[in-house]
């Protein structure tokens, strides 16, 4: 019998989906095989996420950790590590993409490449969660970048070439001033004590003059910014989101848009706890600039989907405002609504995909009477609809309260002002339910009503709304150590 | 030279004797595809031969080194001669190319560049250089009927002669100045308070105005494009390869034993900072692949100067390992365009590319990987090229030239993906090309996983660079 305390679990659950990946590119032939693979693989990886969250959910400190040599010359280590945060993450990616795998099940053009992408992101998102060594975290985040692109650009809808290139550059930017500022703080460290590594655990105990910490901080933060994103960085976002295929808007919005803020939770704040102090108020005032503004603009979108794209910048706009306040409850309000927005911005995005199916159309004007026509559809929509716009039971009010509360301890104004975003959020939500729903019915012939293969998407998604609206406590658990230990200016 | 001399140039002899023997059987027995085979095979037996069988003394005539790190370079170059003719097969005879001189002339090409790259005197520097520039003048035309091919040889030539003047202008001035043509004593004068100085300092500008334009560093560059456009696609790899690998290979050597802060390192870094400018934004407009990897190569030897110019035993390794896989990579995306030519010509225009992802997926794939690695994203050679050019740099205060270098790749990515947008993303399709033969497939598969491990898994070639580099 295998020893599973020492079994490499988490370099498994990275393994996992590129071995489905070849195996797609290996039975490029045969769709039907291709998907098969694809759905084996990603049901494997849940497994896993699955286990490790039911064996080691209420553990302390690192609950598995594995470190190897790598690139000897340059000090780079193959560390990963799994906490409670990595945890979260790491479950929400194996669901997500499973789902994802089922949203992209009746794809006809070029199968075998698309499930691949897919799988090859999953690895890659799964390492940005895992990984601690800083240039094997940069390897990853490039890693999730080229399947997006490929997948926008190939896949995708109307401007279809013109979001994946602004996709790949906007995160592009950030990420390659980060590369130097890794490498910055390599030097230093190094010269300080003769060691040169690149694990984070190691370079947290560098001595930064205040200058170079702050510029140090603002490269990673304009990496990370990019990723979430914060106003005035956003503007790749309702590009890709609208242009991509709605596997690939499920996972931008469910997955990618998470590792902006993890990194600033793992890397950002323990690297440079001082900048990141004095940056508090300016992301607080940029969450609160994009809670406003996106919502605003997401209020007179025509595209469903572009509507759904805005809300996101502002649903994040809620989580970077929780990490700001800087409390327990805020931030584990924050972490805990990165995982609901996953779940219903994803459940949304793959709705308006069902619809566009059936009514070729995603513009609101050409919508309208959906409740008459489809109604068990209707009957998802609206309900991960009210979970989107908060309403008391479902999921996204369980982490928006934990912000709110947090915030108004610390900082009552920015409090205040977020509740006003939050009726925001519910004048655009209810517009996107009355353009889709509501009215005459805009056509005659009948649709087909909800596919066994759409209820399983949205059965399980609709389960998490409401186990994590009514008794969100067994993923809080797991977070209540990092974050204490996150406050402390620290890590497992 | 004596015995052991000759012993220790062994890897080299093969090269050349091999040369002479195909030349001489080809004058006799016609058969192509026999004569390209053997060239390869006479290539990597002097790999095997540079990698395996220790020389006896370690440098010969005062010329020419034979330690690990000449070695080192004499196995590259042989590889990338035996991966030029296996690409050449199916092309060469598609456009009947006479066998036996083509292959003597990509040997003897080789050879030039394993004697440039292992120089340890500036008359070394000269007959190295020489001896794989004339061989190129004759390849780069090698296509009798290309009106482009003439072009591009003359313009080579001429500028080639232009450069050749300037190099032997300047090793004059060094002599005078120093005394010696022998490494590191030649570059004595350059220190502060010498005797002479100014002489040797005029020598040097000379040496580099020669080296700019054998590498293509801006404002030296203006053949790069033409040239590679109108000369075969193997012959471009095998131009944009090695005989640049091999001339920085030389830097390398020579650069060891510069006194630091000169006046030189400010010229070098202004060359290398409007080298990255003028290369990246000449590269954006173009609609022709070859054209493009042309200027991409002016952005490369600016990458390749600032490691060198960083200096450093981090400098200088990052340098070797940028050449190596520069040179996978290249010779690999050169190859995908040779393998897609037909009787026709080679497909060069982003159009001709359309949609081909799909009808040829193994070598559109190979491609994109090459040009991800040109650009420097993970996990690919390239990216751990940048990584420790950026290291260097700003490891020896260049921080300024690691954050151009930084926005240079941004923008490089720009033209990097256009080719690939047009291989999996076009609406249209354009015709399908040639199915491409088995060792065409086996060269770039070569290329590919060697891009790929050296991304995945560099330690072992670091660890060998660490260990060559002088």
């Amino acid at each position: 019998m295998i020893e599973l305390a020492t079994f490499p679990l988490l370099t498994l659950l990275l393994a996992l989906p590129l071995a489905g990946a070849l195996a797609c590119l290996l039975f490029a032939g045969r769709p039907a095989a291709c998907r098969a693979a694809a759905l084996v693989a990603t049901l494997a990886t849940f497994a896993v996420a699955a286990g490790l969250f039911l064996a080691d959910g209420r553990g302390s400190g690192w609950l598995r950790f594995e470190d190897h040599a790598w690139i000897g010359r340059f000090g780079i280590r193959y560390t990963l590590g799994l906490d409670g945060l990595s945890l979260l993450m790491v479950l929400l990616t194996a669901f997500l993409l499973v789902l994802s795998v089922l949203v992209s099940w009746p794809e006809q053009k070029h199968v075998p490449l698309h499930f691949a992408l897919l799988l090859v992101m999953e690895s890659g998102i799964l390492g940005v969660f895992l990984a601690l060594d800083l240039v094997l975290f940069y390897l990853f985040w490039e890693l999730m970048l080229i399947p997006m692109f490929f997948l926008i650009g190939i896949w995708g809808h109307g401007r279809r070439l013109y979001a994946a290139v602004k996709f790949f550059l906007f995160t592009l930017a950030g990420s390659l001033l980060m590369l130097l500022a890794i490498l910055g703080l390599y030097l230093q460290h190094g010269e300080q004590t003769g060691v040169y590594t690149f694990a984070l655990a190691a370079l947290r105990a560098t001595q930064l003059s205040g200058s170079l910490e702050l510029w140090l901080y603002a490269a990673f933060l304009l990496a990370f910014a990019v990723k979430v994103p914060l106003v005035p960085v956003h503007t790749w976002l309702p590009d890709a989101h609208t242009e991509a295929p709605t596997a690939g808007s499920v996972i931008l919005a469910g997955l990618l848009l998470k590792t902006g803020v993890y990194g600033l939770l793992r890397f950002g704040f323990p690297l440079f706890p001082k900048a990141a102090a004095a940056s508090l108020p300016l992301l607080a005032g940029l969450a609160l600039l994009g809670i406003f503004y996106a919502a605003w603009i997401a209020y007179v979108q025509a595209d469903a989907k572009r509507l759904v794209a805005y809300s996101s910048v502002a649903h994040l706009g809620f989580v970077v405002l929780g990490l700001a306040a800087w409390n327990v409850t805020a931030v584990e309000g924050s972490i805990l609504q990165m995982v609901n927005h996953g779940v219903t911005t994803g459940a949304l995005f793959a709705m308006i995909g069902m619809i566009d199916a059936r009514a070729r159309t995603r513009q609101l004007a050409g919508l309208g009477g959906l409740w008459a026509r489809v109604p068990v559809l209707s009957g998802f929509f609206f309900f991960f609809c009210l979970a989107s716009l908060g309403l008391p039971g479902l999921n996204n009010f369980a982490g928006e309260i934990l912000i709110l509360l947090g915030t108004f301890r610390t900082q009552p104004l920015w409090g205040a002002l977020a509740m006003g975003g939050v009726v925001f959020a519910a004048a655009y939500t209810l517009r996107l339910v009355q353009g889709t729903l509501w009215g005459e019915p805009k056509g005659e012939e009948p649709w087909p009503d909800l596919t066994v293969r759409e209820g399983l998407i949205l059965v399980p998604l609709a389960v998490m709304v409401l186990w994590l609206g009514l008794y969100p406590a067994p993923f809080l658990a797991p977070l209540h150590d990092p974050v204490r230990l996150l406050l402390q200016g620290g890590l497992p | 030279m004596n015995w052991l001399d000759l012993v220790a140039l062994a890897p080299i002899l093969v090269l050349l004797l091999g040369s002479t023997a195909i030349l001489m059987v080809g004058a006799w027995w016609q058969a192509r595809r026999p004569l390209l085979l053997s060239g390869a095979v006479v290539a990597l037996a002097a790999a095997l031969c540079a990698g395996f069988f220790p020389p006896p003394v370690l440098e010969v005539a005062a010329m020419y080194g034979a330690g690990p790190y000449a070695r080192f370079f004499t196995v590259l170059w042989s590889a990338v001669a035996a991966v030029t003719l296996l690409l050449s097969l199916r092309y060469g005879e598609e456009r009947a190319f006479p066998g036996g001189e083509y292959t003597s002339l990509v040997l003897f090409a080789a050879a030039g560049m394993a004697l440039l790259s292992s120089a340890t005197s500036l008359i070394g520097l000269f007959l190295g250089l020489e001896s794989f520039t004339l061989a190129l003048y004759i390849l780069i035309a090698f296509h009798k009927q290309g009106v482009e091919g003439a072009e591009a040889g003359l313009k080579y030539l001429v500028l080639g002669a232009v450069a050749t003047g300037f190099l032997a202008f300047g090793i004059a001035l060094i002599y005078t100045a120093s005394g010696t043509f022998h490494l590191p004593e030649a570059v004595a004068p350059l220190a502060a308070g010498a005797q002479m100085r100014p002489v040797a300092l005029l020598g040097w500008a000379m040496l580099l105005v020669a080296v700019g334009f054998k590498v293509s560093l801006v404002p030296f560059h203006l053949w790069t494009p033409d040239v590679y456009q109108g000369a075969p696609a193997p012959v471009t790899g095998l131009l944009a390869t090695g005989s640049k690998g091999a001339v920085f290979a030389a830097l390398v050597t020579l650069f060891a034993g510069m006194p630091a802060g000169g006046e030189l390192a400010p010229i070098l870094a202004v060359l290398a900072a409007v080298t990255l400018l003028v290369g990246t934004l000449a590269a954006l407009p173009q609609q022709n692949v070859k054209r493009m990897l042309a200027y991409s190569s002016v952005v490369h030897m600016g990458y390749v100067l600032i490691g060198l110019l960083a200096g450093g035993p981090a400098g200088r390794s990052a340098v070797v390992f940028y050449l190596v896989a520069y040179a996978a990579v290249t010779i690999g995306a050169f190859g995908v365009i040779a393998s897609l030519a037909d009787g026709d010509g080679e497909p060069q225009d982003y159009a001709d590319f359309r949609g081909l992802g799909y009808r040829h997926p193994f070598r559109a794939g190979a491609l994109a990987v090459f040009l991800f690695s040109l650009a420097g994203i993970p996990p690919t050679a390239g990216f751990i090229g940048k990584f420790g050019i950026f290291y260097a740099a700003i490891q020896a205060g260049y921080l300024w030239l690691a954050l151009l270098g930084v926005l240079a790749s941004l923008i490089s990515l720009v033209y990097y993906l256009r080719p690939v947008i047009v291989l999996f993303m076009a609406e249209e399709e354009a015709p399908v090309r040639h199915p491409g033969s088995a060792e065409e497939h086996a060269a770039l598969l070569v290329c590919l996983v060697a891009a790929l491990i050296l991304g995945i898994l560099p330690g072992p070639l670091l660890d060998l660079i660490g260990a060559v580099i002088p």
